[in-house]
């Protein structure tokens, strides 16, 4: 109940502020962002992108999302934006299954409302601003692999949870990419470590003591990436087994530093915040997004894939040793 | 009828021989098996497991039950890593572990002592609350990367010994003399027996069952040191699925699932069972998935022969428990 007038008062707030604010600035158009969750490195990261891309291309950035990752705040956190007319509203979404009804709201308001981060793809919603393809990702960490230790090496696999979906088709694409592309490479079949740090380094030294020949692991789940990097530190293989991973900066930092990774593969999630403002400063002035364009700001080309509705930011990044102090999520 | 605090019964022989088997069938079946390496490796990672479970061998055995341990540990371990992000001395850092895991053993066994909560149902509901606290406590963000120093520390040692050994094994003496030289033995066991023959009696049941898990909160917080100073990270998950092992253990190592019968020994043979077999069953080639269907059934194979055995019988897990034997409780 509290939490109910708490956020009554704060949209009451909100509107009134922007209200007079749309006065004074001439209706400035407004995009906002709904992160899954407030106060963690990487919807901060997404953030700071989104504000410079407010900034370039003159609108105005709302960032406002729940504090503990529930569904149900979220939605009506969406709710209030799309009544204080916000022309254009991006959610990360938490719950597919429930944001179906916001986003009809949203068309009799005329707002555009489209997902971030994480879709809900039978929603009706604008466009969806996708960080990478689980493809993209399966074949860059084999690529920046092979390309440390050859195309004739053996390699091992830690993941996390044996169900959980996104894990596998990563695994499921690695194992495509050698079977096409790098038939002499040796992966080993996934051992499962659930979500500890401590039981995926167990399995990585266990890996390593089964295969005195092995040339690198993979960490799949970004739990697993301590674990992975502790083994290969603990069992003195700096160097001789390379370690990776899906994990961010923050958590890989120490161990990109020490050499037990080389490198982890990831997205930039402030290119994805910048990428998400401007492509709801598109739906505004009512663009159509081109199947490639490079938008003003950005080094590199995104994808679009009209029949899906998938704005695609490209090709994962790879974060190294040399590159990984400029990032920080 | 065996006196219930046997230190080596038939049980604890059992699981002698079980881990020498499972030495000599993985040597056979692997050559990277029988090493120093691989085996220091095995027992560094059980020292987690022994120290949680030597805690929960008490918890069984006065009738309780503890399935937070895990997050608790992680608790714990935010404080040390905390402590030693601020750029704390190592042995400072290393030393709130135990001292954060006590306070929340006293919060804990409170809950299920003074609450008069069953132990099951108010530490399920503690998980969710320690679970939480991580979260807010990490908020999305995890402790990784930590200094060093603390591993330096435990890794070192006395003389080249790992701090692990001397503290694990001060830990199992210590808790020894205290089953068996003081009366927390007997009053631990006659709880786990019948709580209200102990009550009775006039053991001092309420000081007993906190004391248990004032122990096990203390050796959890210990067991969060060593995690830290291991894998130099607190990950969000940490913990996960250290309460299941350690009860595993515990069982396996012949401390009834119901009180009233309590191994130590037999919990150590438990933890290096475990972890040998998840070790070997690697290295022989088995995915990781079928490691936990091992033993799964081994635990079932166990509380199986006790059935069979009549030391658990279906009758007396649903009998009040004032009707079993006063024999065990004879000290």
């Amino acid at each position: 109940m509290l939490k109910t007038s708490k956020l009554l008062l704060l949209s009451v707030a909100l509107l009134a502020a922007t209200a007079s604010f749309a006065t004074a600035a001439d209706a400035k158009k407004k995009v906002a962002f709904v992160p899954q969750l407030i106060g963690i490195p990487y919807f901060d990261a997404m953030k700071a992108g989104g504000t410079e891309a407010a900034t370039k291309f003159g609108v105005e950035f709302i960032y406002t999302g729940p504090v503990d990752a529930n569904p149900v705040d979220q939605l009506q956190i969406v709710q209030n934006l799309v009544n204080q007319g916000v022309d254009a509203v991006s959610v990360s979404v938490l719950d597919a299954s429930s944001i179906a009804p916001v986003v009809e709201a949203a068309k009799a308001k005329h707002v555009t409302l489209f997902t971030s981060d994480s879709d809900a793809p039978k929603s009706g919603r604008a466009v969806y601003v996708a960080q990478a393809t689980d493809e993209g990702l399966g074949f860059m960490i084999i690529d920046e692999m092979v390309k440390r230790v050859g195309p004739d090496a053996k390699i091992g696999i830690v993941s996390g949870e044996a169900t959980a979906s996104n894990l596998n088709a990563w695994i499921g694409f690695m194992q495509a990419r050698v079977k096409d592309k790098y038939p002499k490479l040796k992966l080993l079949a996934p051992q499962f470590a659930g979500g500890t740090a401590q039981r995926a380094a167990q399995l990585a030294t266990d890996i390593m003591a089964a295969n005195p020949d092995l040339k690198g692991i993979i960490g799949v789940a970004s739990s697993t990436c301590p674990g992975v990097a502790q083994a290969i530190e603990t069992a003195g293989k700096i160097g001789k087994v390379i370690g990776t991973g899906y994990c961010s900066p923050n958590t890989a930092r120490a161990y990109l530093k020490s050499g037990a990774f080389a490198y982890t593969v990831l997205w930039d999630p402030a290119e994805l915040g910048y990428l998400t403002v401007w492509a709801g400063k598109q739906l505004i002035d009512g663009k159509p997004f081109e199947a490639t364009a490079t938008p003003e700001g950005m080094s590199h080309p995104v994808t679009y894939d009209a029949k899906t509705g998938i704005l695609l930011l490209g090709e994962p990044a790879v974060f190294t040793a040399q590159n990984v102090d400029n990032y920080h999520f | 009828m065996s006196n219930p605090l046997d230190w080596f019964g038939r049980r604890e022989a059992l699981l002698a021989v079980a881990c020498l088997a499972a030495v000599l069938l993985f040597s056979f079946l692997s050559p990277y098996f029988f090493n120093a390496e691989n085996l220091s490796a095995v027992l560094s990672n059980s020292v987690e497991l022994l120290l949680v479970g030597l805690g929960m061998t008490l918890l069984l055995g006065v009738g309780g039950i503890d399935v937070s341990v895990g997050v608790a540990m992680g608790l714990a371990a935010i404080a040390v890593g905390r402590l030693l992000q601020a750029g704390v001395t190592p042995a400072v850092a290393g030393l709130a572990g135990p001292v954060a895991g006590l306070l929340i053993g006293v919060g804990t066994g409170s809950v299920v002592v003074f609450g008069r909560i069953p132990a099951i149902v108010a530490t399920l509901g503690l998980y969710g609350v320690y679970r939480a606290g991580i979260y807010l406590c990490l908020g999305g963000d995890w402790l990784s990367g930590l200094p060093i120093g603390l591993t330096e520390l435990v890794g070192t040692g006395i003389a080249g010994v790992p701090l692990a050994f001397p503290i694990v094994a001060l830990t199992y003496l210590a808790l020894y003399v205290a089953l068996r030289r003081t009366p927390f033995g007997p009053h631990l066991l006659a709880i786990g027996d019948s709580e209200a023959k102990a009550r009775l009696s006039g053991v001092s049941v309420n000081r007993t069952q906190l004391l248990a898990f004032i122990i096990s909160g203390g050796l959890t917080g210990l067991a969060a040191s060593f995690y830290v100073a291991t894998y130099r990270n607190v990950e969000m998950t940490i913990g996960g699925t250290l309460a299941l092992e350690a009860i595993a253990a515990v069982v396996l190592g012949g401390t009834s699932v119901i009180g009233g019968r309590v191994s130590l020994i037999g919990t150590v043979l438990g933890v290096l069972l475990l972890r040998l077999l998840q070790n070997g069953l690697l290295l022989s080639g088995v995915p990781s998935l079928w490691q936990t269907v091992v033993t799964g059934l081994l635990l079932l194979f166990v509380l199986g022969i006790e059935a069979v055995q009549g030391r658990l019988s279906l009758t007396m897990l649903m009998r009040s428990k004032s009707g079993r034997l006063a024999s065990r409780v004879a000290q």
